[in-house]
């Protein structure tokens, strides 16, 4: 009974999961035409490919740049958040029991609720200032921002590591860091490939926070760039749709060799 | 297996961190660097052209050009950071008057360069706001001249002469339509260009002096705006079918395929006009709004203004630049190129597009009136839709009030 | 102690990028500012004024419409679409990862090509089928536009919340299941009576976070209409930014973000008590 398989069903999700792939596949066949092969549905192959369309987009957006500006960011925020949003959450999740980092954790959480409008100029003014309107300020506020649901899914996941590990490294006359850095974090893992995913997803297509933190045209992310290419070259449909194709490639690209580790990175968090 | 999969994962790291350190190693550059914010999506490529004609001239300057999608959005928020581009090019509209009211912009008033500028333009700014008293925080370069584009080889081939008159018009219009041609190709989806037809419209047949006395609180658009309001609609019953959706590039390239006779936009669409149809003959009559013709004028702007930073970093740079933007060939050209009328004395457009447009017959765009923070255009663009007349004058009125009421700053540069 | 350690770097960046950047906004939505230049203090004016403007009126309208029909149907398809994949099906992998890759994609770069799709393909295809109230762009009516910013919102969200439900019907017992079907239930109700009690923990972080993120939304919005046609399609989070930047109101619409924090906070609390008290143990 239980390797009976349902093909009704299997033909049914397998007709619906047409939805998501027509979007992608009339992305690609628009990026390939000519202007003059457009109008009608939209739907139909090219009859002549024209690759420049590709070149086009790469030279109008500055596309190494953008893409080199997004990739920066991603990592740089990824890889940041791994490391200190654990560590916060560490130490907010083993201390419990103390008033200071109770009122902590609900001060991180509750910025969840604070919609990012409120903030908006302020924190523009506050960069510029700083000299962080630019891809390093871009990392910092992703950083910084992730802090608040971060630490609610890793100090979830921290609590359900048994202390005894950390109290013989004690006994053995480890430090705390060293506890957190050879114990804990290498334990935490799971939820790193979770927080570390969606901080990629994010980072990489986020519009908002670049639109008005990045000023100069050289530390624009590859969402802005469609955003300003979109603003000026409206009719050149077949070039922006290369230029969609080449800002969503990347990731898709990463997606289709590590889907089943995104996927189950993905639902490790969910199930704490 | 997972030893497999995280080599790959560790290759993939090394391949970015790569990339970022070859990204952050960037040439290392002496010249100083000016930022050229430059708001003309039409003149995009032209502008930097001519920034990079400048960097050969001027070695030891690099100019970076930012072309942004919504300019007024994107200086705001270029205020707000306290990060003024050196130099600027700007449309002398209502949001140049709030700006340069805050004092953002340096005064050119007593600058030579200015004094090669025909006066009306001058005028006109002055007009919108200033940081203080007598100040004019920019410098014309080009003017437009706002009525109808038409398609001259449509007009030739059906007999049909341009109109003086709001009568004249709609005899045209019927013209057309006998003949299975729209009249007009609307661009209603970019809620701004319904504002092109209304300011003739609303300059024709409104008193002169309505913005003084609708500030005053003495009139209201409910009583003086009415029968703008109603031609416009009338106009937008001449479009082709299924007007919703198409916005200004379609258009614009619907019309320079001969899909309508006319063009309800201002010279400044010529250049994208021509974009897909460098040949295509444009003209541009004045759009008659009445049955008086003698009321029957242009409606015209400065239609860029170039202007700098009140206390920038690079003075003197700054300055040779735009020295550079104001040479009499440079404006010239920028004039032929983007269908605008020179703001320097003495020069002239030939264009077809500019041929009727009489310099001494004009008045300035009402929306350069308007208080910026009500969305006159999305409003517009409603009553189109579903052609409320009452709802949208009222909306206007009570937005009006309510903004006027709730703003004690930056309406006093608006107000005459 | 080395734990404050761990946390004071963070709180103090939190305080300094956060927490005072709220504070200051609080402060100026008692101004006249226009985030630069010179203003003044005008006290309440602007929250009174606030709900006397009908743009604004209309933006809140909008927005809860908008947030509480994506919320509803995200989790529906989503749940179904889950249940479906978690049953005996082949290929579930390939499909699975199929079901997510809207997730992957911006939604601004992805809201072009359906701002594309709805404008131009759609009604070309409904004319051709003789469908007349589909022959025009739904985008350029102001009744529907909102459906067309749905569709976007759906289609991406969808992705995330079915592998999240996913995840969670794979925590409930395949014996549950087997001891259901044995007392005769049918498919229908095994899903009331065994899988939603034990998923509905997942419901419940699921609707939360769903209609946070809706009440917030902001990009598919500027992609797909940029608030038309009109202002028929603002939400809260577009008007602020365009009153705020574009009309160079920013104290007036900073006052309209502080009420909207009390709202989308009053949602929240609201939700959670709503949702436990239905019987839902943890969450």
């Amino acid at each position: 009974m239980r390797s009976k398989t349902n093909w009704w069903l299997t033909a049914l999700l397998a007709v619906l999961s047409l939805t998501v792939l027509i979007p992608l596949y009339f992305v690609v066949v628009t990026a390939l035409k000519t202007p003059d092969q457009l109008g009608g549905s939209g739907f139909a192959l090219p009859t002549e490919v024209r690759w420049e369309n590709f070149a086009d987009a790469w030279r109008m957006t500055n596309f190494p740049r953008a893409a080199l500006n997004s990739a920066l960011v991603t990592v740089g925020a990824v890889v940041l958040t791994l490391l200190t949003n654990s560590m916060v959450a560490y130490a907010i999740a083993r201390n419990r029991h103390r008033r200071f980092f109770r009122i902590l954790f609900i001060y991180f959480v509750s910025a969840l609720f604070v919609p990012f409008p409120i903030l908006m100029l302020p924190v523009a003014k506050q960069t510029a200032f700083l000299g962080l309107d630019n891809q390093a300020g871009l990392i910092l506020l992703y950083v910084v921002y992730g802090l608040s649901f971060n630490i609610f899914i890793f100090t979830a996941y921290i609590r359900s590591i048994p202390r005894e590990l950390e109290e013989a490294a004690v006994i053995d006359g480890a430090s705390t860091w060293t506890v957190f850095w050879r114990i804990i974090f290498p334990l935490l893992m799971p939820m790193n490939a979770t927080v570390g995913i969606l901080t990629c997803l994010w980072a990489w297509n986020d519009f908002l926070l670049p639109l008005v933190i990045v000023s100069a045209p050289e530390a624009a992310t590859l969402p802005l760039v469609q955003h300003a290419f979109q603003g000026t070259f409206q009719t050149n449909y077949t070039v922006a749709f290369a230029s969609y194709l080449m800002a969503m490639a990347p990731l898709l690209i990463v997606y289709v060799f590590a889907q089943r580790w995104v996927i189950s990175g993905v639902t490790q968090g969910a199930v704490k | 297996m997972d030893q497999r999969r995280s080599t790959r994962a560790r290759a993939l790291a090394a391949a970015l961190t790569a990339a970022v350190l070859a990204g952050c190693s960037w040439h290392g550059d002496q010249r100083t660097t000016l930022v050229f914010f430059q708001f003309k999506t039409e003149a995009m490529q032209y502008f930097k052209d001519l920034a990079a004609r400048f960097e050969a001239e001027n070695p030891d300057i690099r100019v970076v050009v930012d072309n942004v999608p919504d300019a007024e959005t994107a200086l705001r928020t270029r205020l707000v950071k306290g990060d003024v581009p050196d130099v600027l090019t700007l449309n002398g509209n209502g949001p140049f008057g709030e700006f340069a009211s805050a004092g953002v912009f340096a005064d050119f008033s007593r600058d030579p360069l200015l004094r090669d500028v025909k006066p009306a333009y001058v005028e006109v700014l002055r007009a919108l706001g200033a940081g203080s008293p007598g100040a004019v925080n920019g410098i014309p370069f080009s003017a437009n001249a706002s009525g109808v584009l038409y398609n001259q080889d449509l007009f030739a081939q059906h007999g049909v002469r341009v109109p003086r008159t709001w009568s004249e018009l709609m005899s045209v219009v019927k013209a057309f339509e006998a003949k299975g041609i729209p009249p007009f190709y609307a661009t209603r989806a970019d809620a701004w260009t319904t504002l092109s037809p209304l300011a003739p419209l609303t300059a024709q047949t409104t008193a002169q002096s309505f913005f003084t006395e609708r500030f005053a609180g003495r009139t209201t658009f409910e009583q003086g705006w009415r029968e703008a309001v109603d031609k416009l609609g009338t106009l937008f019953d001449h479009t082709q079918p299924n007007p919703g959706g198409t916005g200004y590039e379609d258009g614009t390239t619907a019309f320079a395929q001969g899909k309508s006779a006319m063009l309800l936009l201002g010279s400044y669409a010529a250049p994208q006009i021509r974009s897909s149809k460098p040949k295509f003959t444009i003209g541009n009559f004045a759009l008659p709004a009445t049955d008086d013709a003698a009321r029957t004028e242009f409606v015209s702007g400065v239609d860029l203004l170039v202007t700098a930073h009140a206390d920038g970093d690079h003075p003197a740079e700054t300055r040779r630049f735009i020295e550079f933007l104001m040479r009499p060939q440079v404006v010239q050209d920028y004039a032929e190129a983007q269908v605008a009328i020179p703001a320097l004395k003495g020069l002239k457009n030939q264009d077809s597009v500019l041929a009727l447009a009489d310099e001494g017959r004009t008045s300035g765009f009402m929306d350069h009136q308007f208080i910026p923070a009500i969305p006159l255009g999305p409003l517009t663009q409603q009553y189109l839709i579903d052609r409320d007349r009452t709802r949208y004058l009222r909306g206007l009125d009570s937005t009006w009030d309510r903004v006027a009421k709730r703003r004690t700053w930056g309406l006093g540069a608006v107000r005459r | 102690m080395s734990f404050f350690w761990m946390v004071l770097p963070a709180l103090v960046l939190f305080l300094v990028f956060h927490t005072i950047p709220v504070l200051q906004g609080i402060f100026y939505s008692f101004t006249d500012s226009a985030g630069y230049g010179a203003w003044d203090f005008v006290g309440l004016s602007n929250y009174t004024a606030l709900f006397s403007d009908e743009r604004v009126l209309s933006a809140y309208l909008f927005t809860f419409q908008f947030a509480l029909v994506a919320t509803i149907l995200v989790n529906g398809i989503a749940l179904a679409l889950a249940v479906g994949l978690n049953g005996r099906i082949r290929f579930r992998n390939a499909l699975r990862g199929i079901y997510f890759v809207p997730n992957i994609l911006a939604i601004l770069v992805i809201g072009y090509v359906f701002n594309y799709l709805f404008s131009n393909s759609l009604p070309e295809i409904a004319s051709a089928l003789g469908i007349e109230a589909l022959s025009t762009s739904i985008l350029a009516d102001p009744e529907l536009a909102w459906v067309g910013v749905l569709a976007l919102a759906v289609w991406q969200a969808v992705a995330f919340n079915v592998i999240i439900y996913l995840a969670g019907l794979q925590t409930v017992p395949a014996e549950l299941y087997e001891a259901a079907a044995l007392d005769g239930a049918g498919p229908w109700r095994r899903f009331r009576g065994v899988t939603l009690p034990m998923i509905a923990g997942f419901v419940v972080v699921n609707t939360v976070l769903s209609l946070k993120n809706f009440l917030q939304v902001f990009d598919h919005v500027v992609a797909m209409t940029n608030g038309g046609p009109g202002t028929a399609t603002e939400s809260i989070s577009v008007l602020i930014y365009k009153g705020g930047f574009q009309g160079g109101e920013y104290g007036y619409q900073i006052a309209n973000a502080v009420v909207f924090m009390a709202v989308i906070a009053l949602f929240a609390v609201v939700q959670f008590r709503v949702m436990r008290n239905r019987g839902v143990s943890h969450a």
